[in-house]
């Protein structure tokens, strides 16, 4: 019988267990992973400097343990006052935490209701314009081709992510942020963790699985980074550096140069329906599902697979592979639109070689469902019984540049065929075992504008 | 409200409250209310067959009784038996298959169907994969799968061979039975099947 969130914390555990409820384990289940020496502030509020470690023979990031976003709506009028008085409490929290996740990453990402509704003149002529897509690159949500067709579209005015090994840094940051300024409506609280498994200890997800009793928790591999089993953060599998910032690939123009330094966000919520992947695809399913058909050098119960820039599926070989099998693997198909085809030399200096990926991703693995906390519980469709799940948070150049990612994972390519199959098929990638219930776009201002970006003038 | 019955028994069952309903209490042997029809298959095939003790609530292993979905008899002498509560009012599927193939020792092959657009591209897979530890039990040692196609597709299933034969039983992961308690489920078949040989 499973556990709702309540039955758990009604149970052995329930005395040693505080408002965080089953997150709390989170600090209990598994200690902090040691972390680098921080660096100075950086300029970019998405940058977080992780760490690495080698897991199965390549170089893999360590995510933070804990991760929360708190979205929101305004509940000020006077915007300059709310950007001093917001701007004075991220600084405070600057002064409190180191810039890792040793310490606290508070990102400040602002929706197009904010730029539309409350910044609208300023938002004109400063939002940077992609070229390539020819519009903002803050661009409205939009449901995908996998997509229910209930999926919700959101229109809150800003997210604030948070991330850290220590609950305790998280926990004072929402409170400083959301709690004493009064200066939002807060709309949704979402909580998750990642890793914890890198040292052959079994890792976060799956204790916290099991914990909670979400169906198909015993088939997570006992070290597994995430729920479905395989390493997603290994470095050459995310973008480098400043490579999702507005500027450095050139496709986009930042215009005045206010949000020289930003990025774009999306935000998702999706549930993982776990017993579906490992009940009805077997190891070597799996491996071609979550990467391509075809890679069949991978040992058996492997969850760290190479995926640099020589390993990527170019365009042509996912058609050709396509065309042989009737399938498609979930990195192959995003792979042909999330790397760079040919070498880039950024702003700075900085050379990205081809088959460099863009997207910077943060996702993290829940058990809300879909949150744990919601202002609209009726139409969130709040419950306390836990899921397995997936906050989805990615920074690329341009909400466009996400979008031909994620049409990609659907089989719509760029300027090219659509893969004829189904967009839920267990034919195409993972979509059969994900169901987005929550999307939203945002834009990450640089960390000097991150507060009421635009309201100043 | 049968459904709705079950649900509750299945529930105070999972709970450890009362005890699985459909043990059939033999000692030794197959129950004598489900044994005609095990002996009936067992004489048709001419080849031993497994018969259960004990199944998981609400089920019965009578062949031709409330809960048979299936039996099939191929010409080649495997057989698919199986025994299936569908919870009409939510309340959840238990169901249940029994296999042999007489005759044979290797995981047999299934058909794999994708369909992209006009094109349909077929393929072939074990029909029984990812092999997850052993059981053993009254001198039986099978193989946990946890991926498995066609009828027992989305079950747990332990597969083991005797005298040149390849048998199975395989339960389905599906409320109100998590992959846990089926496990759990298909140990103690497991642990209760007999032998039951052709006469004559």
């Amino acid at each position: 019988m499973r556990l709702t969130r309540r039955r758990f914390l009604g149970g052995a555990a329930a005395a040693a267990l505080g408002g965080a409820g089953i997150y709390e384990l989170v600090d209990r289940l598994t200690p902090a992973p040691a972390r680098p020496v921080a660096g100075p502030m950086p300029a970019e509020q998405h940058v977080f400097h992780l760490g690495t470690v080698e897991s199965e023979g390549v170089e893999v990031l360590v995510p933070p343990l804990h991760s929360e976003i708190v979205t929101a709506t305004l509940a000020v009028d006077d915007l300059r006052a709310a950007q001093h008085d917001l701007e004075d409490a991220l600084a405070g929290l600057d002064a409190a935490y180191a810039p890792d996740p040793s310490g606290l990453g508070v990102t400040v990402a602002w929706g197009l209701p904010y730029f539309s509704e409350r910044v609208t003149g300023p938002a004109k002529t400063h939002l940077p314009f992609d070229r390539r897509a020819g519009r903002s690159v803050l661009v409205p949500e939009r449901r995908f081709p996998s997509d229910p067709h209930d999926t919700i579209l959101e229109r809150n005015d800003v997210a604030v992510l948070l991330r850290s090994d220590d609950l305790d840094h998280i926990t004072a940051a929402r409170k400083a942020l959301f709690d004493e300024l009064g200066i939002f409506h807060v709309t949704s609280m979402r909580r998750g963790f990642a890793g914890g498994g890198f040292s052959g200890k079994q890792s976060l997800p799956k204790k916290m699985a099991m914990a909670a009793g979400v169906p198909g928790a015993d088939l997570i591999p006992d070290t597994a980074e995430l729920f479905l089993g395989f390493t997603s953060t290994q470095k050459a599998g995310l973008g480098p550096g400043l490579i999702a910032n507005h500027e450095t690939l050139g496709f986009v123009d930042v215009r005045s140069g206010y949000f020289h330094g930003g990025t774009h966000m999306h935000l998702s919520h999706i549930t993982e329906d776990l017993e579906a992947w490992y009940l009805n695809f077997d190891f070597d399913e799996r491996v071609l599902t979550a990467f391509r058909p075809g890679l069949t050098q991978v040992k058996q119960g492997a969850q760290t697979v190479a995926q640099g820039p020589h390993d990527v599926s170019s365009r042509a070989r996912l058609a050709r592979q396509f065309e042989q099998t009737g399938r498609f693997g979930h990195s192959a198909s995003i792979q042909s639109t999330s790397r760079l085809l040919q070498e880039v030399v950024g702003p700075d200096g900085t050379v990205y070689p081809r088959g460099t990926s863009i997207p910077q991703r943060a996702d993290f693995n829940t058990l809300d469902n879909p949150f744990a906390y919601s202002a609209d519980p009726d139409r969130d469709e709040l419950s306390d019984e836990p899921v397995a799940g997936v906050h989805f948070v990615v920074f690329n150049p341009s909400g466009d540049d996400f979008e031909r990612n994620r049409l990609a994972m659907d089989g719509v390519l760029p300027d090219g065929p659509k893969l004829q199959v189904g967009p839920r098929s267990r034919a195409s990638g993972f979509n059969s075992v994900l169901t987005t219930t929550h999307r939203q776009n945002f834009l990450v201002p640089p960390r000097r504008h991150r507060s009421f970006p635009l309201a100043e003038l | 409200m049968r459904a709705s019955i079950v649900a509750a028994v299945a529930a105070l069952a999972l709970a450890g409250l009362v005890p699985a309903a459909s043990s059939a209490g033999a000692a030794g042997g197959c129950p004598a209310a489900w044994k005609s029809g095990w002996q009936a298959l067992a004489n048709r095939i001419q080849a031993p067959v497994y018969c259960p003790t004990w199944m998981p609530n609400p089920l019965d292993a009578k062949i031709g009784g409330d809960y048979i979905d299936i039996k099939s008899v191929s010409k080649d002498r495997s057989y698919l038996i199986s025994f299936l509560e569908h919870g009409d009012a939510g309340s959840g599927d238990v169901h249940v298959n029994f296999r042999g193939y007489i005759g044979r020792t290797a995981i047999p092959t299934c058909t794999t169907v994708v369909l992209t657009g006009k094109k349909t591209i077929r393929g072939h897979t074990p029909c029984f994969a990812d092999a997850a530890g052993t059981r053993t039990a009254r001198g039986i040692s099978a193989t946990v799968y946890r991926v498995n196609q066609d009828a027992d597709q989305w079950h747990i299933l332990f597969a083991w061979r005797h005298k040149g034969s390849l048998y199975t039983i395989s339960e389905h992961v599906i409320r109100p039975y998590t992959y846990r308690q089926v496990v759990k489920n298909l140990e103690r078949m497991l642990a209760g099947l007999v032998l039951v040989r052709p006469e004559g």
